[in-house]
């Protein structure tokens, strides 16, 4: 067995989950892709458990879209098993894992600019009456449900989701990932097209998921939102699992360290400069 | 967390399409009301609706065609050709002028089939398809007629119900106009369907994302489409009473005329059928009040085409000044 492997499961044994979460909503064991000769992903392990946020750091190209694509089954593993509570599961496809209670905020949002809020919320699985009508009248009714339980605030259901503001759209987009009763919860650079107080709305809307028991895996490349929201993060480095490390016990300039594949340099830093760790979180941007 | 912000009230009303076609009829109907003798009768009210029946018809298609992100500009030809088969049906073969019809609309079904079938599975633009198709069915329609038109002496209830009026005076053209009309605008908006069409149309990454079959939903539009060309010629045919092979050249034309004034965006994901049948009204009433003006039927075309860019420009103008308003942060997309 490689030993990054040994590192992960020795890591889950010694810390066990926050909160009294016993098992691990969903885990996936040696997860392996390729793309032709390219090996996006090789042999890896992930955990997540109920109430918390897992964040998945790495460079381009280290296998975190590959990873979260698989969980959310837009593509199929080469080899590897996916487990959701104590039951082996194969994700076929988008549907089948929103019926397994995973969903994906994907970075392009897969909204329909030009369709209201309520819409966008239903779309595909619109409450019908009379056979063929949509029930708008549900429809409102049910999204003001499902904002309310996120504490989104949304004034005009019936405002087109192009005249919505980023953060807003990523609310949406949540809202509408969330609106499924989903446990797991897959956001792809839910902060990347924010700007500095829309994405502390969608932390803050993170951390409200975390708190009603819900698992939250985020791709982040900002340091900074990573360090405010994860309880643990894991990094991603050419397709393998480069590290796994509470947030209490590290610091940002390790992530970039193994991110960028320099355990050597932190160490070196260190010892010559011991305020090193102190960078700031930043800086990892 | 208040960052949902209420839209301002005025821009939403500027932006508002439905809001600006129905401003620019009235406006339009108001000048030749005041301005051109026997334009306010109700007689010439009545015969202008009845002109642009077909047009309006014919417009609910390609309403439901540009909101899904489609076109077809062959439906002049389809047209045409559905009026001479159903002109051959009746008048040469002595087929009851209603079974024709029906005859006709599944005719035409298939041919919006086979359109929607080459688009969605071979995947060619529909542009090009349907460009094939308006020389092809041409074609077929002059092949079909031997070049000559079919006559028929009609009477009977077909004939009644297309060229006839109620009670003497309301033309059943308009009725068969209004009813496609309200059927199309209630599947438009009300609709599980009608939902998916704008998605489809509006972002089909998106909808495919969410379970929507969007190859199956731009399929139905076709045949709709096709179906709307054969209804259009049998009743044309009951009409008149003859079917010529040149029927329906051009017309493609006025029904995209109608269907982008009434603001039915050509890249889909919008699209009003209230919108289209102001559009095609609009186009009704330019004809009738410059012919009424003693001016030639070229100048509606003029007309016509200084308000296409009309609406373009003030649709172009509407997002300019809905950016201006937007909120500024960074797009997600």
């Amino acid at each position: 067995m490689r030993p990054d492997l040994q590192e992960a499961e020795l890591f889950h044994l010694q810390n066990p989950p926050s909160d009294g979460a016993a098992v691990s909503c969903l885990r996936g064991r040696g997860l392996s892709k390729s793309f032709g000769h390219v090996r996006a992903l090789h042999g890896v392990d992930i955990d997540v458990f109920g109430r918390e946020v897992l964040a998945i750091v790495g460079d381009n190209g280290a296998g975190k879209s590959t990873l979260t694509k698989i969980l959310s089954g837009v593509i199929q593993p080469d080899r590897g098993d996916i487990y959701i509570g104590q039951e082996k599961v194969h994700i076929s496809d988008a549907r089948r894992a929103h019926e397994l209670g995973v969903a994906t905020v994907f970075q392009t949002l897969a909204l329909v600019n030009c369709r209201d809020v309520a819409c966008n919320l239903f779309l595909g699985r619109e409450p019908i009456v009379g056979g063929i009508f949509v029930d708008r009248k549900k429809m409102l009714a049910d999204a003001r449900v499902a904002f309310a339980e996120l504490g989104i605030n949304i004034p005009n259901l019936l405002a087109e989701v192009s005249e919505l503001s980023g953060g807003q759209r990523q609310c949406v987009a949540i809202a509408r990932a969330m609106s499924q009763n989903s446990q797991i919860v897959i956001m792809d650079e839910p902060t990347a097209a924010l700007g500095v107080k829309e994405s502390g709305h969608v932390l803050d809307l993170i951390m409200r998921l975390r708190a009603a028991g819900r698992a939250v895996i985020i791709i982040s490349h900002n340091m900074h939102h990573v360090f405010s929201v994860a309880d643990r993060i894991m990094v991603l480095r050419r397709g393998t699992l480069a590290g796994l490390r509470h947030k209490s016990e590290t610091t940002a300039d390790e992530i970039v360290a193994l991110i960028v594949g320099g355990d050597a340099i932190v160490k070196e830093r260190k010892e010559t400069h011991p305020d090193a760790g102190l960078l700031s979180p930043a800086a990892g941007e | 967390m208040g960052i949902f912000q209420e839209p301002d009230g005025l821009r939403r009303v500027v932006l508002n399409r439905t809001f600006v076609i129905t401003l620019t009829g009235m406006t339009i109907f108001a000048i030749f009301s005041f301005s051109v003798d026997r334009f306010f009768t109700v007689e010439n009210l009545l015969n202008t609706l009845r002109q642009i029946a077909i047009l309006g018809i014919l417009s609910v298609g390609m309403t439901l065609l540009f909101a899904v992100g489609e076109i077809d500009i062959a439906i002049g030809s389809i047209y045409g050709f559905l009026t001479v088969v159903m002109g051959i049906l009746v008048g040469r073969y002595g087929w009851n002028p209603w079974e024709g019809m029906l005859a006709v609309i599944a005719l035409g079904a298939l041919i919006g089939a086979n359109t929607g079938l080459i688009v969605t599975k071979i995947g060619i633009p529909s542009f090009v398809v349907t460009l094939a198709e308006m020389v092809a069915y041409r074609s077929a329609s002059l092949l079909a007629s031997g070049e000559r038109p079919s006559e028929v002496e009609g009477s009977g209830s077909f004939y009644a119900a297309s060229g006839g009026y109620i009670g003497g005076a309301f033309p059943w053209l308009i009725v068969w106009m209004m009813v496609i009309v309200i059927a199309g605008g209630v599947i438009l908006t009300r609709t599980k369907f009608g939902c998916h069409v704008f998605a489809t149309g509006g972002d089909q990454e998106a909808a495919r994302n969410w379970g929507i079959n969007t190859r199956r939903i731009k399929f139905w539009c076709f045949v709709s489409m096709g179906a709307l060309c054969g209804l259009s010629g049998a009743l044309l045919f009951g009409w008149l009473q003859v079917a010529a092979p040149i029927t329906g050249t051009g017309l493609e034309f006025g029904v995209i005329a109608a269907v982008i004034l009434g603001g039915t965006a050509l890249q889909g994901g919008r699209g009003s059928i209230y919108g289209s049948l102001v559009g095609a009204v609009i186009i009704g009433m330019l004809s009738s009040g410059l012919v009424l003006l003693g001016l030639s039927q070229q100048w509606k075309d003029v007309a016509t085409g200084a308000l296409i860019l009309l609406a373009a420009a003030l649709d172009w103008f509407g997002r300019k000044v809905g950016r201006r308003f937007a909120p500024a942060v960074a797009e997600a997309d």
